[in-house]
């Protein structure tokens, strides 16, 4: 389909661009984040805001007067651990 | 066509034994973005042929505006974990890999239980797509099928 078949013509849709950026990100920053959620920007060029819930992701970009809806959610798994299901340790 | 998504890299800080070695874990995760009546997000989630749902923080619910209050309740239980509960409601998923855009209303369960990612599991999202995880180039393709309900 394309993207303007849509029901929702109000909310975006993420680009090639943001997934070229992404893919771009230099490892050794993006490694500082291990273990933790972060935000995206929509062009997936920078990160946003993080935090050690995603809960408090969203509350720092209300602070920083971000859209919670234009940003990109993520988690940067800690790279000495295999997953082998989703749930964080409590 | 088809969604094409590469798996994400994620450095390890020693060699990995069984990928002979390699210095990163690939994880099929991908962005899918969840539609609700007062807003949008968009999460990390993996492409999960083992998990019966699909699966999402009840955050998220609250915060799209889905109101879970009188929500069918379950049970779902994971690798190494217990049963935790989950509330189901309909929602509209996204997905695209920036050429091809897929938008459909499908079935997710939102949990309390902290999650790192988001699952995108049978039920809700790969009832209604051929899948085919292509291990050597570390890519996963998705093929609409049958059933999908979308646009």
């Amino acid at each position: 389909m394309k993207s303007s078949d849509t029901r929702f013509p109000q909310i975006p849709w993420l680009d090639a661009q943001h997934f070229e950026n992404r893919r771009n990100f230099p490892s050794e920053e993006l490694s500082k984040y291990e273990g933790r959620h972060i935000a995206w920007s929509w062009d997936g060029a920078q990160i946003l805001a993080s935090g050690k819930s995603q809960e408090a992701v969203e509350e720092e970009l209300k602070a920083l007067g971000v859209d919670p809806s234009r940003v990109v959610f993520d988690y940067v798994f800690p790279g000495d651990a295999s997953v082998i299901g989703p749930l964080e340790e409590s | 066509m088809s969604l094409i998504f590469s798996y994400k890299l994620w450095p390890s800080p020693r060699p990995v034994t069984p990928l002979r070695g390699r210095w990163v874990r690939p994880r099929p995760v991908v962005s899918v973005t969840l539609v609700g009546p007062k807003a949008s997000r968009v999460q990390p989630a993996l492409l999960d042929t083992g998990a019966d749902d699909c699966v999402f923080p009840e955050s998220v619910a609250a915060q799209i505006g889905i109101d879970l209050t009188s929500a069918p309740v379950g049970n779902a239980t994971g690798v190494g974990a217990g049963p935790i509960a989950v509330r189901y409601a309909q929602v509209a998923l996204r997905l695209t890999d920036g050429r091809e855009f897929r938008e459909w209303q499908g079935w997710a369960g939102f949990t309390a239980a902290r999650l790192t990612v988001s699952l995108l599991g049978f039920a809700g999202c790969l009832q209604f797509f051929g899948a085919f995880f292509h291990g050597d180039r570390e890519e996963v393709e998705l093929t609409v099928n049958s059933l999908y309900p979308g646009t």
